[in-house]
């Protein structure tokens, strides 16, 4: 309890530096740049589309379907396309055949879409761009020095600043959702929350299992994307505090941490044949695909591989940090 | 003091909101784990607001008579969906686009054509529910199948390999024409209201010394064939190619000799308008 | 009981006996045998001193000679490679939490945050500290003067205010060790003397102050006792007028006529010292006369001299008494071997 006590001020220093550091606003402003963005590209190409099938989603989900069994013919696509389409196909039948409408128009759905979209790449930079610095920054500026003078023991400093960088992953989760959902509500409406998804889509080779498939609500499916998302995003953040631990510049840490959340998606585009590269954490940062059925990039790499790969790498940095921390010289 | 109170709100609001986000954040995690490790056997019937809203059967006839518009659905193979028409228009854009030339409103529905589908897989296709939706929806279904039944894909015959025997060619067409029949019923119960129009087959291979004579006549035994079934049907046409590439195959045949090129296509559709309406 | 109460009465009950009966009361700062290796080179070898409460202890050297290094250890911030350091009767490393409880410290420039407030910056120094309440933050930028801009964002500040508001979180705890390093750099004349004297009221009443310097002018003004580090290694300890005085003294003659005044002095015993400014600094030569004579005496033998220039009917001018420089003071302590 007196350790609790003595964490709480630690962490609302930290917290207030944060927020007086402005770099929540700043991803809060990003977000409210980009998004109306994407949901404008969204809404044009949803117009396109109307102009053509009318109102009639099914019409156009049987259209998408015959045109994807069209290039699973062609010898041009690759085979690991035609086992995503193939894949998209199953999926798209099993909606029809329930008479529900896989791409139904609304801020809910955008939102849903966004977020799978977000989740490797774009929400783990906006992570990144509060936690690269939350310790580098200290070190740059020299506060560093004042902050390990007090008479607190070097690890509560540390986890102090830990607490705060996972307080602001979920703020920051949770705001990508709330600024996705109000912004693109105004291109699309605000309804959808209770429009059934389906999941549960288990993938043997380039078979769908649909035994397991069953509806969710719309809100339960977003909801445990960003469970999802949060759990990744906590990772990263893990990641990216430890290589500001290491790296004495906060633009170098920068640098790092894209350069290996790049490097991940480039992995996972290219869906090695190399298949160790499943151990690496950036390939393991697309939980939410478990969740829509979409084939993972590398075989054999299941929900409960990536979480476990993402733990080890998780409590890895947070151990090397620690250690580091703790005994190293501040010597500028 | 003012700027007292100010860091402490801000501390008080990110403190409690982040707890909440948290929170929410994890209960979401031990959802979608156990929803994805642990998948609840299916209970579709569990959403039944959902299916209240608008099941595939509610649709027919609806959206057709309330637009004027003709609706036209093509389904089948290569030559449904229009392959070797540089214009990518095929069969069905072209008869819609005759249609309004004419001034009838009309509209593509879908276009259904798979490259290589036989009449064992059009069988399947009736089955699925998208499919038949996009069926009913159709004032117009224009339907061409049997090619790749009888001339087992373009593929073979073009390297030259295996051409088919003339035994084996008279085999396809008796198979095939059974599973036609049985699609055609199929097709008929799903919409019974829409005009089917059949494309005929042609021989794609007159140009080719050997294939000319067998293929010539496995072809004419199948339009035979089909023109039989489809007679016990009211709203059904077949349409004639046979003679078209029997004599211009070098006009009205694509590059790869085997599906008709944009002309080919066009002199179809005109077929179908003035066969049909 | 309180928490906060229970840590107080904890923090009274291991915090060891201060009156130990080898006669070191009032020892706030104790350094013994400090050393620190950084890859092969040794930065600080076998530092001991010990600070005492009430007294402003100067840590002279120039720049690199491992005083940065040293302030560092004694703050937790480098773990020594050997030797203990001790504030309070608590060992840095052993009891950190402890032993930094009293001290305040400035390690090189009073880095705080420049996006937040004066105010706001010892707040959050504050919250590190058990006890520490808004009421002492009024307090302490009240002593340091700046009550009129601590609302102010610190972005704003002059260096000056900066320094200000480096002491007045140092003093935040009630210090009983307050450690400065060069507190008088980027200053300006006035604040260097405005500082001066304020470190020298807190002592007054009881603080123990370490300041670092390079400059010997500044220790002999601010300090009572003084180390001197070069190249790692103290070369002496104690109080300033003793470092000073027991090394040689300078006295500077106006006589004339010159030579036969210079004559005298030699037959007195009396070294003179032909090339003045090898051993006095430039700014004090400056104020010399053409004919002035620079001798090493003591500064007590001056009046015997005087009757015999006299006898003899040579005018005396001037006699000043000059205390070495801090580099002169190296040459004698290192024996020649210089400070670079």
């Amino acid at each position: 309890m007196r350790e609790l006590n003595s964490m709480i001020p630690l962490v609302k220093n930290e917290t207030i530096k944060m927020i007086k550091k402005k770099r929540f606003y700043v991803i809060l402003l990003v977000l409210l740049v980009l998004v109306p963005i994407f949901a404008y590209a969204q809404l044009r190409a949803a117009e396109e589309k109307r102009s053509k099938f009318g109102a009639d989603w099914r019409r156009e989900v049987q259209q998408a379907i015959t045109d994807n069994q069209n290039s699973l013919g062609s010898d041009r696509v690759p085979e690991e396309w035609k086992k995503y389409r193939q894949i998209y196909i199953q999926q798209m039948k099993y909606y029809l055949e329930h008479d529900v409408n896989p791409r139904q128009p609304g801020a809910v759905a955008f939102t849903k879409e966004f977020l799978d979209n977000a989740a490797t790449l774009f929400i783990p930079l906006l992570i990144m761009g509060i936690g690269s610095d939350i310790v580098s920054s200290e070190r740059t500026s020299g506060t560093i020095k004042m902050l390990l003078t007090r008479p607190m023991r070097r690890w509560k400093v540390l986890l102090s600043k830990l607490i705060t960088l996972l307080m602001f992953v979920s703020l920051i989760v949770v705001s990508t959702f709330i600024v996705c959902y109000l912004v693109s509500g105004l291109f699309f409406g605000y309804k959808g929350f209770n429009l059934p998804v389906f999941t549960g889509f288990k993938l043997q080779g380039a078979d769908v299992d649909i035994t397991g498939v069953h509806a969710v609500p719309q809100w339960k499916y977003i909801l445990m994307q960003m469970g999802l998302i949060w759990f990744v995003s906590s990772v990263v953040a893990m990641l990216a505090f430890m290589v500001s631990v290491l790296v004495r510049s906060t633009a170098a840490s920068i640098v790092i941490m894209m350069a290996a959340l790049i490097a991940g998606n480039i992995l996972t585009n290219l869906a090695s044949s190399w298949t160790s590269a499943k151990y690496l954490f950036m390939v393991n940062l697309g939980l939410t695909q478990y969740l829509a059925g979409t084939p993972a990039p590398i075989e054999g790499m299941t929900l409960g591989f990536s979480l476990a790969v993402l733990a080890v790498w998780g409590l890895a940095s947070l151990f090397v940090s620690f250690l580091v921390f703790t005994k190293q010289d501040i010597l500028n | 003091m003012s700027k007292n109170n100010s860091t402490s709100r801000i501390w008080r609001m990110t403190g409690v909101l982040s707890l909440l986000s948290t929170l929410l954040l994890i209960a979401g995690f031990s959802f979608a784990v156990k929803d994805v490790i642990f998948p609840q056997a299916a209970q579709i019937n569990g959403i039944p607001d959902q299916n209240k809203t608008g099941l595939p059967e509610e649709a027919p006839g609806s959206l057709p008579s309330d637009s004027k518009e003709l609706s036209v659905t093509a389904i089948g193979d290569s030559l449904a969906k229009g392959t070797g028409d540089d214009s990518g228009k095929g069969i069905a854009r072209r008869t819609v686009e005759l249609l309004k030339e004419q001034g009838a409103e009309s509209k593509l529905v879908n276009n259904l054509g798979i490259n290589g589908l036989t009449t064992e897989g059009l069988k399947h296709l009736l089955d699925e529910k998208g499919v038949q939706y996009s069926l009913r929806q159709a004032d117009l279904i224009v339907l061409s199948i049997g090619g790749n039944d009888l001339f087992d894909g373009a593929q073979n015959l073009q390297s030259g390999r295996q051409l088919p025997s003339e035994q084996e060619l008279e085999q396809s067409v008796t198979q095939a024409s059974e599973q036609f029949a049985a699609a055609i019923a199929k097709l008929i119960e799903i919409n019974p209201q829409a005009q089917l129009v059949y494309v005929g087959l042609y021989n794609p291979f007159s140009d080719l010394p050997m294939m000319r004579e067998i293929g010539d006549g496995a072809v004419a035994r199948w339009n035979n064939i089909v023109t039989d079934i489809l007679s016990d049907y009211e709203k059904v046409v077949m349409v004639p190619t046979f003679d078209l590439f029997a004599q211009n195959s070098a006009k009205y045949l694509a590059s790869d000799h085997f599906h008709p090129n944009g002309t080919g296509y066009q002199i179809i559709a005109e077929r179908i308008l003035q066969s049909a309406y | 009981m309180s928490p906060v109460d229970k840590a107080v009465e904890e923090r009274e009950r291991e915090r060891p006996q201060q009156t130990t009966s080898d006669g070191s009361e009032g020892i706030v700062l104790r350094v013994e045998r400090l050393r620190k290796k950084i890859g092969r080179k040794w930065i600080v070898q076998d530092v001991t001193f010990q600070v005492r409460a009430g007294e402003v202890f100067g840590f002279l050297g120039p720049n690199g000679a491992g005083k940065t290094t040293t302030i560092r250890m004694l703050v937790d911030l480098i773990r020594p490679t050997g030797g203990s350091v001790t504030i309070c009767g608590y060992d840095v490393r052993r009891q950190p939490e402890q032993a930094l409880a009293y001290v305040g410290s400035i390690v090189e420039n009073p880095e705080v945050y420049p996006y937040l407030t004066g105010w706001e910056n010892l707040q959050h120094f504050a919250r590190m500290m058990p006890g520490i309440k808004e009421q002492r933050i009024a307090e302490v930028v009240d002593v340091v003067g700046l009550d009129q801009r601590i609302h102010d964002k610190v972005k704003t500040y002059s260096l000056g205010m900066r320094q200000r508001l480096g002491i007045a979180q140092a003093l935040l705890g009630r210090p009983k060790l307050l450690i400065l390093d060069e507190p008088t750099n980027g200053l300006d004349p006035k604040g260097i003397k405005e500082l001066r004297l304020f470190i020298r009221r807190l002592a007054e009443e009881g603080l123990a102050v370490f300041v670092s310097s390079h400059l010997l002018s500044e220790i002999q003004l601010l300090c009572d006792r003084v180390a001197i580090i070069s190249r790692g290694r103290v070369l002496a300890v104690g109080a300033v007028e003793e470092l000073i005085s027991e090394n040689s003294n300078y006295v500077v003659w106006e006589l004339s006529p010159r030579d036969q005044g210079m004559k005298l002095l030699e037959l007195e015993g009396i070294t003179i010292i032909p090339q003045a400014d090898t051993v006095l600094d430039d700014t004090i030569i400056a104020g010399m006369g053409e004919e002035a004579v620079v001798t090493q005496m003591l500064p007590e033998n001056v009046r015997h001299i005087i009757p015999h220039l006299v006898a003899k009917g040579i005018h005396i001018h001037g006699v000043q008494k000059i205390n070495p420089t801090l580099e002169q003071l190296f040459l004698e302590l290192t024996e020649g071997e210089g400070i670079e």
